[in-house]
């Protein structure tokens, strides 16, 4: 059989989408009630933002609105986990229950099928909330908007979402060895917090760490430098592209290793 | 006639950690290496022809899912050779998921939220078939089933019977050759079973497609599968003509009985009356299986009456379901 073509995914995905847009719209209480919470979550993330920023005009050399570009930043990179990769949240429970196994008698790919299942759409008022923070910095700080920038920001918020991806994929994937990988997935989530500050104000410990272990430097510090600072810009930031592409593969890898030794619960 | 399924010699054994009871056992189980090795399939071989409707036997825990997983390329074999459609099932699993068909009695793998006609649809795209055969297998279907109802309701909001009658359209759609059934009756009322015997019978008929059924009923044994093959223990029992299998027992029929009083009580009693033979209740009968070559009907019927007010009685031949249960307990020979 030959292999699927990426086109042949693209088209299968927009098909189960557009369904479950659809079927998800049927529940319109359950979509404006999340719809509303997701706004305030981000509502209530921006607040103490800024009551931060009220008692300490700098961190470590970042202004207001630099933070606040790192803010916006961060949201806009975090929206493809959150709207796609959503799932990988059900998978322990898929795992644990013996229900996984019905992703396996598909000639598709597993990762694919079982990622497809899910869109959530709370994660487009994250977005229209991190563009419009991010417009708002760029705005402030005087950058200038051209093609070359443009291209630049696409180029590295790609890079941020695939660290985030990458790592909330592994973190997932922790399920077909241990059994409550719950705990993993939660301190994953919760680290991506401490993504939107500058890695340089944590002490040298962290940094190492937030770099080297749990890379969330890479999902908004590390990129954004590009734009944000563009005289000193050091080595990391440029190769971040290329680490966010290992990162993803490597991941994928790990989650697949992880779904073929699965075998199953006895039924 | 060609093999559609080879599998020879097959043994599947898992490795299994010793645990130990308590908290600081489970402590130790961290750091334990105390495997032991649990042998789920043992030396299996079978030949199954196009067409063929198997019925796959066996009490909980025989190795059935084992197999079926084996042969779906879920799970790889220890040692042994299996060819699904001239494929190794583990190691081209996309492509042996091109042939097959599965359905899993109580999970369903149609899209929760979608009408089971977007589901089809979306089938259709996965597996690549063609607009024509997409609209030939739905008016086989319409000929089949009342589906009108069914194909614009969400799954989620379906009834179990109608869950497990879309799962079995949705993995007969893209014409599988072979097609495996886990348990498809389980939990369902008894117009539902019949409705889907009829349906998996003409599928079968119809497309030639091969069923490997497993199930625990044997009214789906009596109504599809001409042929059966038992396993136990992982070791196969039994691999023959249905019939062929009453032949071994035919000198057993079953005595009836409904006694005065509560049942389930009197059930006990018997069994402590006639240790030799196998003594079974339900709601309203005792059931005492007896050979006629080592001692007569009527005999056994008046050792009851000595003890016991009989209401009412009845003979029956034997049933597949008590032969069954015979070979779990006892083996072929």
């Amino acid at each position: 059989m030959k292999k699927k073509s990426f086109g042949f995914y693209l088209r299968i995905y927009g098909k189960i989408l557009a369904q479950d847009l659809k079927s998800k719209m049927s529940y319109r209480a359950d979509f404006i009630i999340s719809t509303i919470g997701m706004i305030f979550t981000n509502l209530a993330g921006f607040i103490s933002f800024w009551i931060l920023f009220r008692n300490f005009p700098s961190i470590h050399g970042w202004g207001y609105y630099e933070m606040l570009f790192l803010y916006g930043f961060s949201l806009v990179a975090l929206t493809p986990v959150q709207c796609l990769f959503d799932n990988n949240w059900s998978l322990r429970m898929y795992v644990y229950s013996g229900d996984f196994i019905k992703y396996c008698f598909r000639p598709i790919n597993l990762f694919f099928y079982f990622q497809s299942e899910v869109f959530d759409i709370k994660g487009l008022g994250q977005l229209a909330f991190g563009i419009g923070t991010l417009a708002y910095s760029w705005n402030k700080l005087g950058l200038a908007f051209t093609p070359l920038m443009l291209l630049k920001l696409i180029v590295f918020l790609i890079t941020a979402s695939l660290v985030m991806i990458a790592m909330q994929n592994a973190a997932a994937a922790t399920c077909f060895w241990i059994q409550n990988s719950f705990y993993v997935l939660d301190l994953v989530t919760r680290f991506k917090d401490y993504a939107k500050y500058p890695i340089t104000i944590f002490s040298p410990v962290f940094r190492f760490l937030f770099t080297f272990i749990m890379p969330i430097a890479f999902i908004a510090y590390y990129p954004s430098l590009v734009i944000l600072r563009p005289d000193e810009i050091p080595l990391l930031s440029w190769l971040s592209p290329l680490i966010g592409v290992i990162f993803f593969y490597l991941s994928y890898k790990f989650w697949m290793f992880g779904a073929m030794k699965y075998s199953g619960t006895g039924s | 006639m060609e093999n559609i399924i080879e599998i020879k010699n097959v043994t599947k054994e898992f490795k299994v950690l010793n645990r130990r009871e308590g908290l600081k056992g489970s402590l130790m189980d961290l750091f334990s290496r105390d495997y032991k090795i649990v042998r789920a399939v043992d030396n299996i071989s079978m030949n199954i022809q196009q067409g063929e409707i198997v019925g796959y036997l066996g009490p909980n825990g025989a190795g059935k899912s084992t197999t079926i997983k084996m042969m779906t390329g879920v799970l790889e074999p220890s040692s042994g050779e299996i060819l699904v459609g001239g494929n190794v099932p583990y190691q081209n699993r996309a492509k042996n998921a091109q042939e097959i068909g599965v359905v899993f009695g109580q999970r369903s793998q149609l899209w929760w939220a979608l009408p089971l006609i977007e589901s089809f649809k979306i089938l259709k795209d996965i597996y690549g078939v063609s607009d024509e055969d997409y609209d030939n297998m739905l008016n086989l279907y319409r000929s089949l089933v009342d589906i009108e109802p069914l194909l614009h309701k969400p799954v989620r909001q379906m009834s179990l019977g109608q869950r497990t009658l879309s799962d079995i359209l949705a993995a007969f759609l893209h014409n599988p050759k072979i097609v495996f059934l886990d348990e498809p009756t389980i939990g369902l009322d008894v117009s539902m079973k019949a409705k889907i015997r009829t349906l998996i019978h003409a599928l079968n008929q119809e497309k030639n497609t091969t069923v490997i059924l497993t199930t625990h009923d044997m009214g789906d044994v009596d109504a599809l599968c001409r042929r059966i093959v038992i396993i136990d223990h992982g070791k196969m029992l039994y691999d023959n003509d249905i019939e062929h299998l009453k032949g071994f027992f035919g000198s057993y029929r079953t005595l009836k009985v409904r006694p005065a009083g509560d049942i389930g009580e009197k059930a006990k009693l018997l069994a402590k009356e006639l240790p030799e033979f196998s003594v079974t209740a339900d709601d309203e009968w005792i059931s005492v299986l007896v050979d006629e070559e080592k001692s007569k009907v009527l005999d056994v019927l008046s050792q009851i009456q000595k003890n016991h007010e009989i209401r009412d009685m009845q003979l029956q031949e034997i049933s597949t379901e008590e032969v069954i249960k015979k070979i779990y307990e006892e083996g072929v020979e």
